[in-house]
């Protein structure tokens, strides 16, 4: 995936304009779609932000909404630095969910080290998953980019089929309540703690999120691993010269990204409440959190602390939608929101990366 | 048991409906397969396909409701396509943006879209008319699948040949192809590189629309916003399962319309068959004919790689 | 030196207009003028040679003929009308046409596809064929119409490109470099068919070069530019080596540069290696035994290759582009797997492919394409500097950013590298300074081994000049260096000992006291002798 480079000549100013101008147009285009089907947009926004933040424990909700998104999002960051397209998170935190609940009701240990062990144990299974996809590159040599994609809806499946088998995840009859495929609800020693504070439960999954957010961007550019990495992702061969195998390092990333994105579930079910699935492992259950955190990563122009805010701006998208129905506006219209927004947060970097490539190369090397 | 699973495999093989089934589904994969190996051919990978498909299903069915023709409903279908393919082309091969993240985008942009105006306008649609070929429509088994459809079907039998003669028989193909194999050598040649992976984009756009259309009119009779399902990406699949030929292509959408076929059928016929196994039988097909032949065949030299002049 | 005005080059009384006229032509790249108030014309029947250095802005001013490139300001007349010239296809139009130095040509696809590329309207595959044909009956370059380019070798290459330009019957002919993969017969052929298209035809035909000896024995009129600007025009007839040098290079230059920039071939007049002072080691601290590689498709990329490179030695590989070169140095950068045969750097073997084994091992090189295998072109500077090894700069894993500033700003200092920092990205230096970034990353590593292949490309005349003195000073402290340049003229300034590759071997070898240039000329040619 192709990130610009920044001139430092750019004004900062520039980019703020272009930024606030198309994010203006895909909120205006938005606006235009609701009323023209006959709604009123006024609503709508109010109903947004009442969802995402004004009503009381809202705010705490997007927050730990946000909390899975971010974790994916650093994980993508990283396999994209190291020059790897990974669109398979989706699949990865399903696969990771479905570990830690795995393991969590078999082992169903003391408290807090149990909590630890189910967190661990979700990533183990969506590096897992990933590394699928990164033995098929590396043996194979089949493109991530459509291995990742594919292994998606195999995860869903594999993980239903897994929820049909009370040998492997199905709650025994009695617990099932009145649905067919659910599994055992974690105990509740076994959840992460969310902590009120002013009147938000925060889930403890929201600090993980961004100390782990905090800890990547730091290792990327500042260790000698994310110094390897990005030589990966920008030159490979430079990089095969200089020690950095790209099966060793490639496939590492690939499956630190899995990894994230499945720690993400693990975090989702231990922590996520009623948003989550109360703590129970359901069909579908990844609720497309894996798609918009690879959004936001994208967004956030692989900036692993860029991605902190706008991960929280889609979370907000996203429980601020349940509000909108009220309204009488389909509440599907924050989906068309978000794309119509990441679709205008392209164009600023898109241009600019063009003008500055033309600069660049005239002033570099044009000399014959 | 095994027995009986056999005797059902044999029931499944000598069905009329298994192949009726099947030929629905080939057909309705290489409307987009065939648009989408174009595309790949110009050096673009355009996973906006899915966009495509549901985008063309959603405006044909619009263009039904307004005029009641199911004429004019599929011209509106290859317009939702154009449309879709307009964002993807203009923005990833003129605007430069990632065209990973513009295809993973629409796509969902599209099913978002899609979903709330259908809630909103509610179009109705019908099936098209069925048009039984004399003579070869009886001929057994496979008869009725390849002439005895609804009409829309039809109209694959003259894009194949099309898209072939497209891409090996004119000046535009040849430029095409030069596009994807290496866009330095065609720019210097006076060759507009991005201009023709944009028109390839919309060639995609255009044919899977049509498939969008197809599925509606020819198959389904309605729309509603499931009616894609995902099945776009195996279009993708089967591009690069067929190696970038046209007619490994169109090998590959009708294998994977086979697989997926196949369990509609065994299933119907109820047997117990692990059903998410077989639900996902498509995709560990294409991954497992990815990892078997994507080491051998050659994929256009280009592919996936934007094209900005002066870049090396 | 003579600045000779337009008129002392034409010969006839009647003054034909002339097919090219570039008036106060000026292109500007940033801060770079790449050409500056240039005013040339080129005449039909005639070969008009434009010399000069790289970077004098020759390259520019023949984009801006066919169209690649617009100029900022002035204009250009084609047989005494303006054009605006907005692209090939224009150029084409006019009756331009250009054989470009790196070849445009589509390798997946046939020859004849590739000579009806660019042009407009529908293909007629029996058409172009036919007139293949006609041109190779011509001109003497044949070709089969149906052959994959990517199954032909560079001569043949350069065939195609030129039967490409030659189809659309061009009244102007611009040759950019074309002798830089050719060995010297096919350059004399080469020569020899430029004669005809223009004495025939009455074509205007321009051969845009940096080697002296070539420009002076196979044009008419001679033009020279430095630094975006012409300096002199001056008739072949009536000029020789030594004064084109001068212009060229705009200063006197010391003898072992001016050899360096005249591109002839004169090996009497090198004597001045003291090679024999050298310390030589006893063992080789290079040793490739038997290297055989293959590529896709089979084909033979490395063939039984064996090469010894002593200590304090400059052993230079000569020989055409194209015959292993760039895949020896990718096995010695660790980027191809040899299928047979050994590396040894002293007495340990390095197993090929294995990535960094070699820079571990002590193989330090300076790339063929630095930004291929070289640099990361979007890092700074500074990393750029310790890609290979940032055991310096690093403690327990984490890089200390204070560390790195202070060992790049005295790698900047000591080897010279002008850009505005440490910080700077790599995009933003010239050739020469990125070619300086390589070298000071490569010594800082004190290699055992040190491979330079075709080092100088790209650099001009000064920045040649430091390379060479480094390359000297490395061999002096006992590093083995291996040169690989496919300018003669530098393996004979250079190396004490000079082994020709050919076909992916070593088909003979010299030491440079010995050196027979019709020998070096004809295994080059790959003619056994």
């Amino acid at each position: 995936m192709t990130s610009a480079v920044v001139s430092p000549r750019v004004r900062s100013g520039e980019w703020f304009m272009l930024y606030a101008l198309s994010i203006m147009a895909a909120l205006v285009f938005s606006a235009a779609l609701v009323e023209a089907t006959g709604g009123d947009w006024h609503p709508v926004v109010n109903a947004l932000l009442d969802g995402s933040l004004r009503r009381p424990g809202r705010w705490g909700e997007t927050l730990g909404t946000a909390a899975p998104m971010l974790l994916v999002a650093t994980g993508t960051i990283i396999s994209s630095k190291a020059g790897l397209i990974n669109i398979g998170q989706e699949g990865q935190l399903f696969v990771g969910a479905a570990f830690a609940t795995y393991f969590g009701f078999l082992l169903g240990g003391p408290g807090p080290l149990n909590v630890i062990l189910i967190l661990v144990f979700g990533s183990i299974g969506g590096a897992l998953w990933a590394g699928v996809a990164a033995g098929l590159k590396f043996w194979r040599n089949v493109p991530e980019v459509l291995s990742t994609l594919l292994l998606v809806t195999v995860a869903g499946q594999l993980v239903a089929y897994g929820l049909s088998k009370p040998w492997l995840l199905l709650a025994p009859l009695a617990d099932r309540g009145n649905r067919n495929q659910v599994s055992v609800q974690l105990a509740e020693d076994n959840r992460l703690p969310r902590p009120e504070i002013f009147g938000n439960e925060i889930p403890l999954a929201v600090v993980l999120g961004i100390v782990l957010a905090i800890v990547v961007s730091f290792a990327l550019s500042r260790t000698v691993w994310g110094f390897k990495l990005r030589m990966l992702g920008r030159n490979p061969r430079a990089a095969q010269r200089s020690g950095v195998a790209q099966t060793r390092y490639g496939a590492s990333a690939l499956m630190l990204s899995g990894a994230f994105a499945g720690l993400a579930g693990a975090a989702m079910l231990a922590g996520g409440g009623f948003a989550f699935g109360n703590y129970q492992l359901v069909p579908g259950f990844s609720t497309s959190i894996g798609w918009t955190g690879l959004l936001v990563a994208l967004v956030a122009r692989e900036k692993a602390l860029v991605a902190i805010p706008v991960a929280f701006v889609f979370a907000g998208l996203r429980t601020g939608s349940s509000f909108v129905g009220a309204t009488g506006v389909e509440g599907r219209i924050t989906d068309v929101i978000q794309g119509f927004l990441v679709l205008a947060l392209l164009v600023p970097p898109a241009l600019m990366f063009l003008r500055d490539r033309r600069r660049a190369r005239a002033a570099a090397t044009e000399r014959v | 048991m095994i027995s009986g699973f056999f005797q059902a495999v044999v029931d499944i093989a000598s069905s009329e409906s298994t192949y009726i089934n099947g030929a629905l589904f080939a057909a309705f994969l290489a409307f987009a397969a065939s648009g989408e190996w174009v595309a790949e051919r110009a050096g673009t990978l355009n996973i906006s396909v899915e966009g495509m498909l549901l985008g063309g299903a959603f405006t044909s069915a619009i263009g039904y409701d307004i005029t009641e023709s199911v004429l004019i409903g599929l011209f509106a279908g290859v317009l939702g396509g154009l449309i879709i393919a307009g964002v993807q082309a203009e923005m990833s091969h003129r605007l430069s943006a990632d065209q990973f993240v513009v295809g993973l985008t629409l796509n969902i942009l599209v099913f978002g879209l899609a979903g709330f105006l259908d809630n909103e306008l509610e179009p109705a649609t019908k099936l098209a008319g069925r048009w039984n070929i004399p003579l070869l429509s009886d001929i057994p088994l496979v008869g009725q699948a390849l002439f005895g459809q609804r009409w829309p079907f039809y109209v694959l039998y003259a894009l194949i040949p099309f898209t072939w003669w497209l891409v090996f028989r004119t000046r535009w193909g040849l430029e095409l192809r030069s596009v994807g194999e290496n866009p330095q050598s065609a720019d210097v040649s006076g060759i507009d590189v991005n201009k023709r992976r944009r028109q390839s984009i919309y060639y995609a756009g255009a044919t899977s629309g049509l498939g969008g259309a197809f599925l509606v009119f020819g198959q389904v009779g309605l729309f509603e916003d499931s009616i894609v399902g995902g099945r776009g990406f195996i279009a993708i699949a089967a591009v690069i399962f067929g190696g970038w030929t046209l007619r490994g292509t169109i090998a590959g959408c009708v294998i994977f319309a086979g697989a997926l076929s196949f369990r509609l059928s065994i299933q119907g016929l109820g047997y117990e068959v692990n059903s998410e196994l077989l639900q996902s039988l498509p995709f560990l097909v294409t991954l497992f004919g990815m990892a078997l032949f994507a080491h051998r065949v050659r994929a256009p030299g280009a592919l996936a790689q934007p094209f900005v002049r002066g870049l090396k | 030196m003579t600045a000779g005005s337009p008129d002392q080059s034409r010969t006839g009384s009647a003054e034909p207009v002339p097919a090219v006229i570039f008036h106060n032509i000026t292109k500007t790249y940033g801060a770079v003028t790449a050409c500056g108030g240039i005013d040339l014309e080129i005449h039909r029947g005639r070969i008009h040679g434009i010399l000069g250095e790289n970077g004098a802005g020759k390259s520019t001013l023949m984009k801006m003929l066919i169209g690649l490139v617009l100029p900022d300001h002035g204009s250009i007349r084609i047989d005494g009308d303006v054009q605006q010239i907005q692209s090939p296809l224009t150029a084409a139009s006019l009756g331009i046409g250009m054989v470009h130095q790196h070849f445009s040509l589509i390798d997946a696809l046939t020859v004849w596809e590739n000579v009806s590329l660019g042009e407009a309207g529908k293909i007629d595959p029996a058409g172009v064929r036919s007139r293949i044909g006609d041109i190779a009956d011509h001109y003497g370059l044949l070709i089969d119409p149906y052959a994959r380019v990517s199954d032909l070798a560079a001569g043949l290459r350069q065939r195609v490109e030129i039967i490409k330009c030659l189809r659309r019957d061009p009244n102007i002919v611009i040759f950019d470099e074309p002798t830089s993969v050719l060995t010297p017969e096919e350059s004399h052929q080469l020569f020899v068919s430029l004669r005809q298209v223009v004495a025939s035809e009455n074509r205007a035909v321009v051969l845009v070069s940096h080697k002296l000896d070539e420009v002076l024995h196979a044009t008419d009129d001679i033009t020279i530019m430095r630094q975006g600007r012409v300096v002199d025009r001056l008739s072949a007839s009536s000029t020789d080596a030594p004064t084109l040098a001068r212009s060229m290079v705009g200063r006197e230059v010391s003898l072992r540069s001016e050899r360096a920039a005249l591109g002839v071939l004169d090996t009497t007049a090198a004597g001045s290696q003291t090679s024999s002072k050298r310390t030589r080691g006893e063992a080789p601290v290079l040793r490739i035994r038997n290297a055989s590689a293959t590529g896709p498709g089979g084909v033979t990329l490395l063939d039984d290759l064996s090469l010894d490179v002593h200590a304090g030695q400059i052993v230079g590989i000569a020989g055409v582009e194209g015959n292993g070169q760039r895949e020896l140095g990718d096995v010695l950068s660790s980027l191809l797997s040899l299928d047979h045969g050994s590396v040894h750097v002293g007495d340990t073997y390095v197993p090929s492919g294995k990535s960094g084994a070699m820079a571990r091992a002590g193989v330090g090189v300076i790339p063929e394409d630095r930004h291929d295998s070289g640099l990361v072109l979007d890092m700074s500077v500074a990393e750029n500097l310790i890609l290979v090894d940032q055991s310096l700069v690093s403690r327990r894993g984490i890089i200390d950013a204070t560390a790195l500033h202070e060992l790049a700003a005295a790698m900047i200092e000591e080897f010279d590298i002008h850009c505005s920092g440490p910080d700077a990205p790599m995009w933003s230096l010239s050739g020469g300074n990125q070619q300086r970034v390589v070298l000071a990353r490569e010594l800082s590593q004190e290699p055992t081994v040190l491979v330079a292949a075709q080092p100088t490309r790209g650099l001009d005349v000064g920045a040649i000049e430091y390379m060479g003195e480094r390359l000297k000073a490395a061999a002096a402290a006992g590093v083995g260096v291996l040169l690989i340049s496919s300018e003669l003229e530098e393996i004979l300034d250079l190396a004490e000992r000079i082994v020709v590759m050919h076909s992916g071997s070593i088909v003979g070898e010299m030491p440079r006291h010995k050196a027979d240039l019709e020998r070096l000329g004809l295994l080059m040619g790959g003619i056994k002798v």
